[in-house]
């Protein structure tokens, strides 16, 4: 029978005397590969679980020690059982917090701007997340999740802030700008996401600049004050772009925080008019036109798809490397993204 | 011996109008009508036998039946014995030389401490300009000072370093012979001998320090290792190996990252992905290895028998010429093969050889790549091609663009 092979959730069938290699790119699978004939190295992967037989894989390519910690050559081995595997190089065994399944209570639903709610919602046990990530919210008496994003920092584990923007026939607007009142129980999983502060050993203090659009603005909140907190001198700053200056919330929030950090600055943009005290346009292109190089800062997107790819066309234009651009895209319906 | 025509067989007689200049501006449309028409053929002007498919180039590679031999042009720059012409005994103490810093394992413990301090050096030197001839600024550099560190190079310049695999290139490609075998332009081969020469006088007094002094650099190794206490390898025995990386092996991972950008640049939305996700490296580049192959048709093998290949009957002593750069457009592999594309359906490629020849320098070369244009996009994320300016690519032995031109905003 013939063995299966997966890596990163693909999974192919491995036919009889098919290396793994050529399994993988028959089906379409890219690894790297180069000589595929044991000798240059490039193939190499780590077997998760599973077991391989490693044929004529040359000792000079593939030490005895590595074999002994689970490596192999993709254009060599032959999987024995159901195997899998990752490339090396992926990040596979990176720590994250425990995703768990919680009851929430609605402790506050605050009208902060047009359209736009403030909920927090209290958990009985604190919740280990990291600043910016988003939580699934079960729509009681529905059976629909939505996901939000976290305002909160780490440190305020108890009580879950999540912005809200009301769609027009959405079910969790209709529940959260409808019925919702405080004390109703909820069903929350989380934390969920991979937009969120570095870890701390990861982060150097270097500068920053935040792009949320409309409550895109919720997980940069969690982020900003993490960051300033972590490096109080770090140079941030933080464009908040909406339409309309109704739909501005949280200003006075972020004045004081720009009150406590010097390097922090904020800049709210408005895209259908213009009003003393706010900037005109399009957040990612005010962004362009204040900032001339971006080169070693990172850079956080959170809001719409378009202004999510604006914002990466324009952090690269200004010379901000790739890895350090970090996006979360809310999709536009109450379908799916956090914060819909 | 001009003509090729083969009883029973496609009449090759238009063939005897190939010209070298011709396959060196360009050498896919001739090698396309090959593919199709005989994919194992007498072309005239090289006086020697060519393989051009995957399968063919494939099969000669690894036959039992066959073994390696330098090209003529390549013999006259080189000198005697060069790894990629050897075989038995000295091969196998040329390979077990040169193999020890290569493994992967060692390449791992040091590569990316010496490439990357080299690559964002050169970066750092156009990154506030807003434009840059990529070729000359950029690939060539970062690929011969890497090289030329690990070799022990440290005092060459890496423009000096460029000229040399400039001028030994020249004359290792200086392939064209006349009907009677005689070499066309022998002219063609005073730019090698003039940087054989240069390249002693700067190695020979290396040499001769690192005999008494041992140091950590790859080619005090080549003196030492193996050897019994006391005894060093003769340099003769090592210099025409010494040649072949000071060709070959500091060309053509620039000619990979150049090639790969180009390509890249032909499809404004994978260069975007690639940016935007620098993970897809090692996939960008083994397709611009296959798309452009670096070692497009260096290296041959003979035949140690009569053999029969692609039908075609061969005595014993057939030199084959192996296109590998002609295989890795073969449509019998690869749909689109002139196009760039990040995506085709991933199947192996030739661009590094096959069988025991095949390039001992695959996982070195892939990082050094790898890590190069790591660092240009990183520096550089809203690089483009500047359109005003055009590219042209060069070469049938070796080939690659000759100049790249990118700007950016700054
Ligand atoms: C992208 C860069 C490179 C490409 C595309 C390439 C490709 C090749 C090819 C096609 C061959 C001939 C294989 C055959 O005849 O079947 C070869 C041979 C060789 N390459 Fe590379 N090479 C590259 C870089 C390097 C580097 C950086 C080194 C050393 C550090 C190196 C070391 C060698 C050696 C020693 C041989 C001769 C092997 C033998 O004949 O046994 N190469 N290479
Ligand atoms: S591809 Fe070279 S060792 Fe597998």
């Amino acid at each position: 029978m013939p063995a299966a092979i997966s890596v990163s959730g693909r999974r192919v069938e491995c036919a009889e005397d098919q290396s793994i290699l050529e399994a993988f790119l028959r089906a379409g699978v890219w690894m790297p590969n180069s000589c595929n004939q044991g000798t240059c190295g490039t193939c190499k992967l780590q077997v998760l679980c599973g077991d391989v037989d490693h044929r004529d894989s040359p000792l000079e390519t593939l030490t005895a020690d590595e074999r002994a910690s689970g490596l192999a050559l993709a254009c060599q081995a032959r999987p024995l059982e159901d195997t899998e595997v990752a490339l090396r190089g992926t990040e596979t065994g990176r720590a994250t917090h425990l995703l768990r399944d919680l009851t929430a209570t609605v402790v506050d639903v605050e009208d902060v701007a047009h359209d736009t709610r403030r909920v927090r919602f209290g958990l009985e046990e604190p919740l280990a997340f990291s600043a910016g990530q988003y939580v699934e919210v079960l729509v009681p008496g529905t059976s629909k999740r939505r996901q939000y994003s976290l305002a909160n920092t780490a440190q305020e584990d108890k009580v879950l802030e999540l912005h809200v923007r009301r769609v027009p026939g959405g079910v969790a607007s209709d529940w959260l700008f409808g019925p919702v009142s405080v004390g109703d129980r909820v069903e929350v999983r989380g934390p969920l996401g991979d937009f969120h502060v570095p870890d701390m050993d990861q982060d150097a203090g270097e500068p920053m600049v935040l792009i949320g659009g409309g409550t895109g603005l919720a997980p940069l909140l969690g982020i900003a004050r993490t960051a300033l907190e972590r490096h109080p001198d770090r140079v941030m700053v933080l464009y908040h772009g909406v339409r309309t200056e109704a739909d501005l919330y949280d200003t006075d929030r972020l004045t004081e925080l720009a009150g406590t950090y010097p390097g922090f600055s904020v800049v709210t943009v408005l895209s259908r008019e213009s009003a003393p005290g706010h900037r005109s346009g399009y957040a990612p292109d005010v962004f362009v036109e204040d900032i001339a190089s971006a080169r070693g800062w990172s850079g956080w997107l959170c809001g719409s798809p378009a202004l999510v790819e604006a914002g990466v066309k324009a952090f690269k234009r200004r010379r901000m490397a790739p890895r350090l651009i970090h996006r979360e895209k809310f999709e536009p319906a109450d379908r799916r993204g956090p914060g819909a | 011996m001009t003509t090729t025509q083969q009883p029973g067989k496609q009449d090759l007689s238009w063939l005897d109008e190939v010209t070298m200049t011709e396959l060196e501006r360009n050498p896919y449309p001739t090698y396309e009508r090959l593919r199709s028409e005989a994919p194992l053929a007498f072309v005239p002007v090289l006086g020697s036998y060519v393989a051009s498919t995957a399968e063919i180039c494939r099969e000669v590679a690894t036959s039992p039946d066959f073994e390696a031999v330098i090209t003529p042009a390549g013999g006259r720059t080189f000198g005697h014995p060069a790894i990629i012409g050897v075989n038995g005994d000295i091969h196998a103490d040329l390979r077990g030389m040169v193999e020890p810093q290569l493994q992967p394992v060692e390449v791992d413990s040091w590569v990316d401490d010496l490439v990357r301090p080299i690559a964002r050096n050169y970066v750092e030197q156009f990154e506030d300009r807003g434009r840059a001839e990529l070729v000359a600024e950029y690939c060539e550099p970062v690929s011969v000072r890497s090289l030329g560190d690990l070799l022990g190079l440290q005092s060459v310049s890496s423009d000096k370093l460029r000229e040399w695999f400039h001028k030994l290139s020249v004359s290792f490609t200086n392939a064209a012979v006349d009907e009677n075998g005689e070499f066309t332009n022998p002219d063609g081969f005073t730019p090698g001998d003039e940087a054989r020469a240069e390249i002693q006088a700067v190695v020979d007094p290396l040499i001769d320090r690192w005999i008494e002094h041992p140091e950590n650099t790859a080619i005090s190794h080549w003196l030492h290792d193996g050897m019994p206490p006391g005894k060093t390898r003769d340099r003769a025995y090592i210099y025409p190996t010494i040649y072949v990386y000071l060709l070959g092996a500091m060309q053509e991972p620039g000619h990979g990252m150049a090639s790969t950008l180009v390509g890249l640049f032909s499809r404004p939305e994978q260069m975007e992905e690639v940016v935007d996700d620098p993970s897809l490296l090692p996939r960008a580049i083994s397709e611009g290895m296959r798309w452009t192959s670096p070692i497009w048709s260096a290296t041959a093998r003979i035949s140690t028998k009569p053999v029969t290949v692609a039908g075609v009957d061969l005595p014993a002593g057939t030199p084959v010429i192996l296109s590998y750069g002609s295989a890795n457009h073969d449509s019998g592999t690869y749909d689109a093969p002139t196009a760039y594309d990040l995506h085709r359906p991933p199947l192996p490629h030739l661009a590094f050889g096959a069988g025991n020849h095949a390039c001992a320098g695959i996982y070195y070369a892939n990082q050094v790549m790898r890590i190069g244009l790591e660092e240009l996009f990183e520096a550089i994320p809203n690089l483009e091609r500047d359109t005003g300016e055009g590219v042209e690519f060069w070469g049938w032995g070796f080939r690659g663009p000759t100049s790249l031109h990118g700007t950016w905003e700054v």
